[in-house]
């Protein structure tokens, strides 16, 4: 009987190994597949010996999907769609899928993966800041053989191509072409004024003016405020803000020759600028609004008829037109668009606008390095390019931006043209996360009306300084 | 009667029976040549190792990391620093400044919850009538996702169109700026905690208050003692060590808040609602200061360390008396 029982213990655990072994048996089928990827790689590389061009159709190939990562905003939604729906003529094997995160867990997402030397996407769109961060750990691919294959730097504004792929960038923020590649440009952005027609007239062209203006137009309009800007804490919603003041009204907020902050930020002239910020612009907004406020709050005070005027990103503007988020101010397009007017942003000392917009960066860690750059040697076409503004993108090709197609896409696209030369970044570095920590934490103070100017640039110049001074003694 | 005589009858029978061999089952026959420490320890050994793994490997690989100049993002030289970590998140006068932030966190929202949690207990224990009910009903905020109350609050608190500002103005009032003005932020981040973690003081008072003996109370009441003579030397006595442990889960959950933080205020306006945690995540994730991070929070572990053991020193003082 014993022996019996031992027998039947003895058949089950040998049924068990079988199974065991057949589940690796399918692991082996898993290796196949695996295996089956250079395949596809063969494919591409194949398809583009057979098409010539830099992205030819091979019905036949394996199918691939590029993964992008980008934030949550009208932009990703509108990548995805138009490259697979544009993409798909040129190369049916390969569709593309934006992976949109929140905004404050963007850089968390990409540098996670970067940690772990692996990542689930193929392109990383970084924002300008952080390409020396990603270029310094090693983990996106170096571009520049790439680029001077697949683009003609002269096609860009020296700026764009600067500060969406350069690392180091070049002190005066230029294109250097001596410099290094590590990213292309995917979508172009800046700061613009929307500002009401219907009560403002014409855009103010100076800063002062702009005050004035927003002003009058609260003490004319009962229950509107005069202004809406950015100035929220989270990521650098508040900094820009304040760096745009700064510039606009002739300042610095470092000097990158000397790695210099202490008497830059906290000089007497930007006291004075950011003073103004504080008791002429702060009080013209919505109580409580700037110290929260980001794209998608400064969009809404305009489309609900709150502020007579707002500061806001061109790339974040999409849908302020349409009457499904505008229906305050009209019933249709044309009705909206009677009473939203877009203007660069106003002149002071001088006319810099902050920059905004990313490049598309390849990950070290992608398995599909050569249709990645199929991609992006695609997207940086002129005719692909002015494709993408008739689409709604913000491209950053001069022909492209100044095409009609571009300037005729969007009521906003020709403020933004307007302002492209002047466009200025700040630090790319390793360490831009330490030092915007304490930029925009402290610009948030200010703009919630919890500190004074001169205490919170004095407070910027003390907390940097000593960053600053930590990396020029580690190899300036 | 005699001892012998006494004896129980079944041992008499069982020593009458003809002996039989004693057969062991068929587990203690397949184990039975190894001892049973042995035994033992293999039975603990997967979860002995579970935790080593997951816990204790961790714990050791961040003591290690502290004492570096290891960072995840950057391809950078390792070299040791040994305490040069500690010193400077020590001496950093923004980590000083969280600490205070989250101590009064901590003593506000921990206080508040005990105050309110055992007052609610406390009515609810005289009450038999649809006490299960109320009692179900109010633990329904411990059992939502921090993340997702940060998030309703954040619009409720909305100083423009939030429904307590609606509230407040209905009644008269001006518009109150919950979430942008440090203390109130910081009262805002105390009262939604505590909104979401008073049931949690409240169930474990509940249980202490109903298993206080009613006779205690009857003898109480022969005496003619007050209400209040009853709550000070029986109820309160009583009940006053379980309300410890649940003060002490509680504290040290507050201590280590980051999630509400995150969601509700993002540490701001400025840095004024940002605990040490939030802090501690912004050097490890945002600043990629691995070895920083590592080090600031081997120190939040010593702390809570330290203050736990002082505390249940006291707790089991308490219990001893």
């Amino acid at each position: 009987m014993l022996d019996t029982v031992r027998r039947a213990r003895l058949l089950w655990l040998l049924a068990v190994a079988v199974l065991v072994l057949a589940g690796c048996g399918g692991g082996g089928d898993d290796e196949g597949g695996e295996d089956a990827e250079p395949a596809a790689e063969e494919g591409t590389d194949a398809a583009d010996d057979g098409g010539g061009d830099d992205a030819a159709a091979d019905e036949g190939g394996e199918p691939v999907e590029l993964s992008i990562i980008w934030f949550e905003w009208p932009p990703a939604q509108l990548l995805e769609d138009f490259a697979n729906q544009e993409y798909s003529k040129v190369n049916p094997n390969v569709t593309i899928r934006v992976d949109a995160v929140p905004n404050p867990q963007w850089h968390d997402a990409i540098f996670t993966q970067f940690a772990a030397r692996q990542t689930d996407f193929d392109i990383a769109i970084l924002d300008s800041q952080w390409i020396g961060e990603a270029v310094e750990g090693g983990h996106v691919l170096d571009m520049t053989e790439f680029a001077a294959e697949a683009i003609n730097p002269d096609d860009y504004p020296p700026n764009l191509l600067s500060a969406y792929g350069q690392y180091p960038r070049s002190p005066d923020g230029l294109y250097d072409p001596d410099g290094k590649l590590y990213g292309l440009p995917v979508l172009a952005d800046s700061y613009v004024l929307i500002y009401r027609k219907d009560l403002i007239g014409d855009p103010p062209e100076t800063w002062d003016e702009m005050i004035e203006k927003a002003r009058t137009c609260q003490e004319e309009n009962e229950g509107m405020y005069g202004l809406a800007f950015h100035g929220a804490g989270g990521s650098d919603e508040a900094a820009v803000m304040l760096n745009t003041v700064i510039w606009v009204h002739g300042g610095e907020i470092w000097d990158p020759e000397t790695y210099q902050v202490e008497g830059v930020i906290n000089s007497p002239e930007n006291v004075a600028a950011v003073e103004k910020l504080e008791n002429e612009m702060l009080p013209l907004t919505p109580p409580g609004f700037a110290g929260t406020a980001f794209i998608p709050e400064v969009n809404a005070a305009m489309a609900q008829s709150q502020t007579c005027m707002g500061l806001n990103w061109v790339a974040g503007l999409e849908g302020i037109q349409t009457p499904e988020q505008s229906g305050a101010l009209g019933s249709t397009e044309e009705e909206i668009l009677e009473k939203l007017g877009f203007a660069r942003v106003p002149v002071q000392e001088t006319d810099i606008v902050s920059l905004g917009g990313m490049g598309m960066s390849v990950s070290a860690y992608t398995e599909h390095e050569q249709e990645v750059l199929d991609f992006i040697a695609w997207f940086q076409q002129p005719d692909v390019q002015k494709a993408w503004a008739e689409f709604g993108g913000v491209p950053a090709r001069t022909d492209a931006l100044n095409s009609d197609e571009f300037l005729n896409a969007r009521p906003w696209n020709a403020a933004f043209v307007e302002s492209v030369d002047k466009l200025k970044d700040f630090w790319n570095m390793p360490e831009y996360y330490r030092l915007l920590d304490i930029h925009n934490s402290q610009a948030n103070a200010l703009m919630s009306g919890t500190q004074g100017a001169k205490e919170t640039l004095d407070n910027i110049a003390r907390e940097q300084q000593a960053i600053m001074d930590e990396i020029r003694e580690g190899g300036l | 009667m005699s001892a012998a005589e006494g004896a129980p009858a079944p041992v008499r029978s069982a020593a009458s029976a003809p002996p039989q061999a004693f057969t062991l089952p068929p587990a203690a026959r397949r184990w039975g040549r190894v001892p049973d420490r042995w035994i033992a320890r293999l039975s603990a050994a997967p979860a002995v190792l579970f935790l080593l793994a997951l816990f204790l490997f961790p714990l050791l690989w961040a003591v290690v990391l502290s004492f570096s100049t290891y960072s995840a993002t950057r391809n950078q030289p390792l070299e040791w620093v040994w305490f040069a970590n500690y010193v400077d998140v020590l001496t950093s006068p923004q980590v000083w400044e969280r600490a205070v932030i989250t101590l009064v966190f901590v003593v506000g929202a921990v206080g508040l919850q005990t105050v309110v949690g055992f007052s609610i207990a406390f009515l609810l224990a005289r009450r038999r009538r649809g006490r299960g009910a109320l009692t179900i009903l109010l633990l329904l905020p411990m059992m939502l996702s921090p993340v997702v109350i940060g998030a309703f609050w954040k619009l409720m608190l909305d100083a423009q169109f939030g429904v307590v500002n609606q509230i407040v103005r209905a009644f008269g009032g001006e518009s109150i700026l919950w979430l942008t003005q440090p203390r109130l932020a910081l009262l805002s981040l105390i009262v939604v905690d505590s909104w979401q973690w008073t049931p949690f003081i409240m169930v474990i008072a509940l249980a202490g208050l109903t298993a206080v003996p009613r006779y205690l109370f009857e003898a109480a009441e022969i005496d003619r003692a007050s209400e209040w003579f009853k709550f000070r030397h029986i109820t309160l006595p009583l009940v006053w060590p379980l309300l410890l442990i649940a003060v002490l889960f509680r504290a040290i959950d507050a201590f280590r808040l980051f999630d509400l933080v995150y969601v509700l205020t993002g540490g701001g306006p400025g840095s004024s609602t940002e605990t040490l945690s939030y802090h501690l995540y912004k050097v490890a994730f945002q600043n990629s200061d691995t070895a920083v991070a590592s080090a600031y929070g081997i120190l939040m572990v010593i702390v809570v360390t330290l203050a736990t053991q002082v505390y249940v020193r006291y707790l089991t003082k308490v219990q001893a008396r």
